[in-house]
């Protein structure tokens, strides 16, 4: 098995806990992520990713390719964030893989940051394996966006499972309606 | 696609760039290196030994607020929201750095600090300050872990406060 090279890759972080922002940025760096840059809430990562749409030059930074957001911040938190990411014209790229770090574990919450679109969420108190496994989780299991009236967002079905029944999705590749956009 | 009929939903599926970024093209499995994890477990550790300092200081602003909530009663509502908040850090906080006890005692704190309706009562205000004696207790002794016998005590302590003192 080879090892994953982390060099080229940037990750823009939102995180308002000095401790743990400096945890995360440490930790990123000594697994050998090349760019790691870190903010103090949602509001300072839309400003930085609408920098990185309109004068990447300027900033040196091309492309973020990994978001990690705490959820708990102010003035922007890390919901609005992601709506934002998502959903506005702005965001420099809807599809980004983004990571939501939270102390909230109430399934109803996690159902909320799902629905937003979220691509992993990461428990807090969190070890070094779980933010491993998330990075693992992202390059390895990418899944396809899926654009509705009322969702935009990795797909929510995560498992691919053999039904033995009949098929009862309404919408299959072929059916009309149905677009796939490939790239 | 030339359809006439609208869209109503579309599936994007893009190559997978994350993986060609960090894993190159050949085929194969890859995979994070046993050396950067244990590595960065350590700088985790090192920090870690920071962390009863970091967290003391936040201690001390949860006693600040119930200090607050003794002396001017008609703003409790405010200083609950604010215990609220560093509670909230803190059981985000505990674990990773070595100190489950302390995630253990904020999330009970924030969960009796959450729900409130009405008036705060004295009851409830003396809640948090034995909780900010189990957190301090916890913080003085270096209490990491489960804490092993001293844990024990230390939750049975708070938890025979939460049956006094609840309402």
């Amino acid at each position: 098995m080879s090892d994953y090279d982390f060099d080229r890759v940037s990750v823009l972080l939102a995180e308002d806990s000095p401790f743990i922002r400096s945890l995360l940025v440490n930790s990123l760096k000594v697994l050998g992520v090349g760019n790691v840059y870190a903010v103090e809430h949602g509001g300072d990562a839309i400003h930085f990713l609408q920098r990185v749409k309109n004068e990447p030059m300027k900033i040196g930074v091309q492309q973020i390719d990994i978001v990690i957001s705490n959820w708990d911040m102010h003035p922007i938190d890390g919901m609005m964030f992601l709506r934002w990411v998502r959903r506005h014209k702005d965001s420099p790229d809807r599809f980004v893989p983004f990571v939501m770090i939270t102390s909230y574990t109430e399934p109803d919450r996690i159902m909320q940051a799902r629905e937003m679109g979220v691509s992993e969420i990461l428990a807090k108190p969190f070890t070094i394996k779980n933010i491993g496994e998330k990075l693992i989780s992202i390059i390895e299991r990418p899944r396809q966006f899926v654009h509705t009236k009322d969702f935009f967002g990795p797909d929510r079905r995560r498992q691919k499972l053999e039904i033995a029944g009949p098929e009862r999705r309404l919408l299959t590749d072929k059916s009309e309606g149905v677009e796939i956009i490939r790239g | 696609m030339a359809s006439s009929k609208p869209v109503i939903v579309r599936f994007y599926r893009f190559k997978n760039r994350l993986r060609e970024k960090t894993a190159g093209l050949a085929p194969g499995s890859a995979g994070i290196s046993p050396e950067a994890l244990a590595a960065a477990e350590q700088a985790l550790s090192k920090m870690a030994e920071d962390y009863p300092d970091w967290v003391s200081g936040l201690v001390g602003k949860l006693q600040e607020q119930h200090g607050r909530c003794v002396d001017s009663p008609e703003k409790r509502n405010e200083y609950f929201e604010a215990i609220n908040h560093i509670a909230h850090d803190m059981k985000g906080q505990g674990g990773t750095f070595g100190y489950p006890l302390i995630t253990t005692f904020a999330d009970s704190l924030y969960g009796f600090t959450t729900k409130r309706a009405g008036d705060i009562s004295d009851n409830q205000v003396e809640l948090v300050k034995s909780h900010v004696d189990a957190m301090r207790a916890v913080i003085r002794g270096r209490v990491s872990g489960d804490g092993g016998d001293i844990g024990i005590k230390l939750t049975d302590v708070l938890n025979a406060a939460i049956a006094k003192y609840q309402e």
